[in-house]
């Protein structure tokens, strides 16, 4: 009887051991991951909430480009208002797309690593093959941005045009679109780009980044409308 | 808001079913090692409680896993996650946990089925009797594998919800030992139904011995329940938003107050003690209060499920 029981507790703690191994590695490897990041490009985005007038030209030519089926869209303009009396009234305009986040709640989640952040560009993608449809990722994302692509069966969401645009050596579709430079497309990493220049110049802020996802896709906030508590 | 369509809602009720399943097929198979080791030794396969327990936990998770693979939108290309891993996913070391689980369980199952397989097997293949007496040989070790991977699995159901940090209540360190306790407890009301489904004696010492386990039980999870939602309205926030919403008026409110606060842990928890008080235990008492405690368990994964997804960050 002895013996056995000993045999039981080292059969339990062996497998615990194994377990815990497993988990502990996990969460370690996700916190190493913040240094694996540091790679010599992160693009980014910024949206100027001010310039913007909500008028989809973004959203239609993102359809377009990344040949998005109908019924879903990886880029929408969220419009909030009126604000005001008529003739002075205002709409705010917020963008929703992925917001490239450094701490990727998706791609922590993906059982497959079909969600992956491509580490020479920071980008967050998916790949398209691995993907088994599982939902995790469109449940991880705090902003709610990823989709099930109809065709593809597989998740789906901004990656900055990363596979069109980016290719050709261009701007993301939405940046080039955009009628009142309302959008500002760059390197982080580079101490000389636009992006980082209006950055340095001007007040911004990111969505939900009290849930530790540091975006990259950063805001101007609109200076119209009413003051929110 | 409907409460089974709302835009937030990303994972379905075949979700809980899953859940559910996991937690039972853990739960069961714990209570077999426990009826083996404690009450009936050597001839526990005798035992009706035991083979019910030993048929559900495999079909469970058979089942589970079944209904997880149809699940998704790629039903065909499941053997990805098989292939793929990822340290830092919740769901991908629960499938390594469910695959060694799985095989924990068969070598245990035929430890306990030694005699009868071996006597139904006639010699007719030495090759069963030498795996089956190294088997024997490492019974201890599998048993010990068996219950710390099945708690393993209890636990895992709760954090693949709490790995969610769009959803607050979801998000919550309470999830994962809540599932497992519910789990536990709806294995052991599995076993009881099971067991006098399959002609046990319903005053049998194994009901005896599983109801002393089971009146905790209940008390615990209720502990557990109560601090899950104190934790998250303490919390304040969308976290206290997303409590209130989901324990207060409205379609959910019921099925919590009604289906799994009263029916499923209020009515099983005086009936339990009211059975330990009084004399005999007769056929229809334990079956009626395994299938309310099975039924809370179901609700509540639905509930939690449902509920969890209905407030974002």
């Amino acid at each position: 009887m002895k013996k056995e029981r000993r045999q039981f507790i080292k059969g339990a703690c062996a497998s615990a051991f194994g377990v815990a191994c497993v988990s502990g590695l996990g969460i370690a490897k996700s916190n190493a991951h913040k240094d694996k990041n540091e790679t010599n490009c992160k693009y980014a985005l910024i949206h100027d909430e001010n310039k913007c007038i909500g008028c989809d030209a973004c959203s239609v030519a993102c359809r377009e480009a990344n040949d998005v089926p109908d019924g879903v869209s990886r880029l929408e303009i969220e419009r909030e208002g009126p604000f005001g009396e008529y003739p002075n009234q205002f709409y705010r305009f917020t963008r929703k797309s992925c917001q490239q986040c450094e701490g990727k709640p998706c791609v922590n989640v993906c059982p497959t690593g079909a969600a992956y952040h491509d580490p020479s560009t920071g980008i967050v993608s998916v790949d398209e093959w691995k993907c088994v449809g599982c939902l995790y990722c469109i449940a991880a994302c705090p902003y709610q941005i990823r989709f099930i692509n109809p065709v593809t069966k597989a998740a789906d969401k901004c990656d900055f045009c990363k596979e069109t645009r980016l290719k050709e050596g261009r701007q993301p579709a939405c940046v080039e679109a955009c009628p009142t430079k309302a959008l500002t497309f760059g390197d982080l990493k580079d101490p000389h780009s636009q992006v980082v220049e209006v950055l340095k110049a001007t007040p911004n802020y990111r969505s939900k980044t009290e849930l530790g996802t540091r975006p990259k896709v950063f805001r101007i906030a609109s200076q119209e409308g009413e003051i929110k508590l | 808001m409907s409460p089974f369509h709302f835009d937030s809602l990303v994972w379905h009720w075949p979700i809980a079913i899953y859940l559910f399943l996991a937690g039972i097929s853990a739960g069961a198979i714990c209570f077999a090692v426990l009826l083996k080791h404690f009450k009936l030794g050597k001839n526990a396969y005798k035992s009706s409680f035991v083979r019910a327990a030993c048929l559900i936990a495999p079909l469970a998770v058979f089942a589970g896993l079944g209904i997880l693979v149809i699940d998704l939108t790629k039903p065909f290309d499941f053997w990805k996650i098989l292939v793929f891993y990822n340290p830092t996913s919740v769901m991908s070391i629960g499938v390594a946990v469910l695959l060694i689980y799985q095989v924990a369980l068969f070598a245990w199952l035929a430890c306990l089925f030694k005699e009868p397989i071996l006597k139904w097997c006639n010699n007719r293949w030495p090759v069963v009797d030498k795996v089956l007496n190294a088997f024997t040989k490492w019974e201890a070790t599998i048993t010990g594998l068996l219950v710390i991977l099945a708690l393993g699995l209890g636990a895992y159901t709760g954090f693949l919800l709490s790995a969610l940090t769009t959803f607050p209540m979801l998000n919550n360190p309470v999830l994962p030992l809540l599932f497992l306790i519910s789990g536990i407890s709806s294995g052991a009301a599995g076993t009881l139904l099971g067991g006098v489904l399959m002609k046990g004696n319903p005053d049998g010492k194994e009901v005896h011995f599983i109801h002393n386990i089971e009146i905790p039980l209940i008390l615990l999870e209720l502990a557990l329940l109560f601090t899950f939602f104190v934790g998250l309205i303490l919390t304040g926030g969308q976290s206290q938003a997303a409590a209130l919403n989901a324990i207060g008026e409205g379609f959910w409110g019921w099925i919590f107050w009604g289906g799994v606060v009263v029916v499923g842990l209020a009515m099983p928890l005086a009936f339990n003690l009211f059975m330990t008080a009084s004399a005999k235990r007769k056929f229809s008492y334990v079956a009626i209060t395994a299938s309310c405690s099975l039924f809370g368990v179901l609700l509540l994964r639905n509930f939690i499920l449902y509920t969890g997804q209905m407030t974002v960050a």
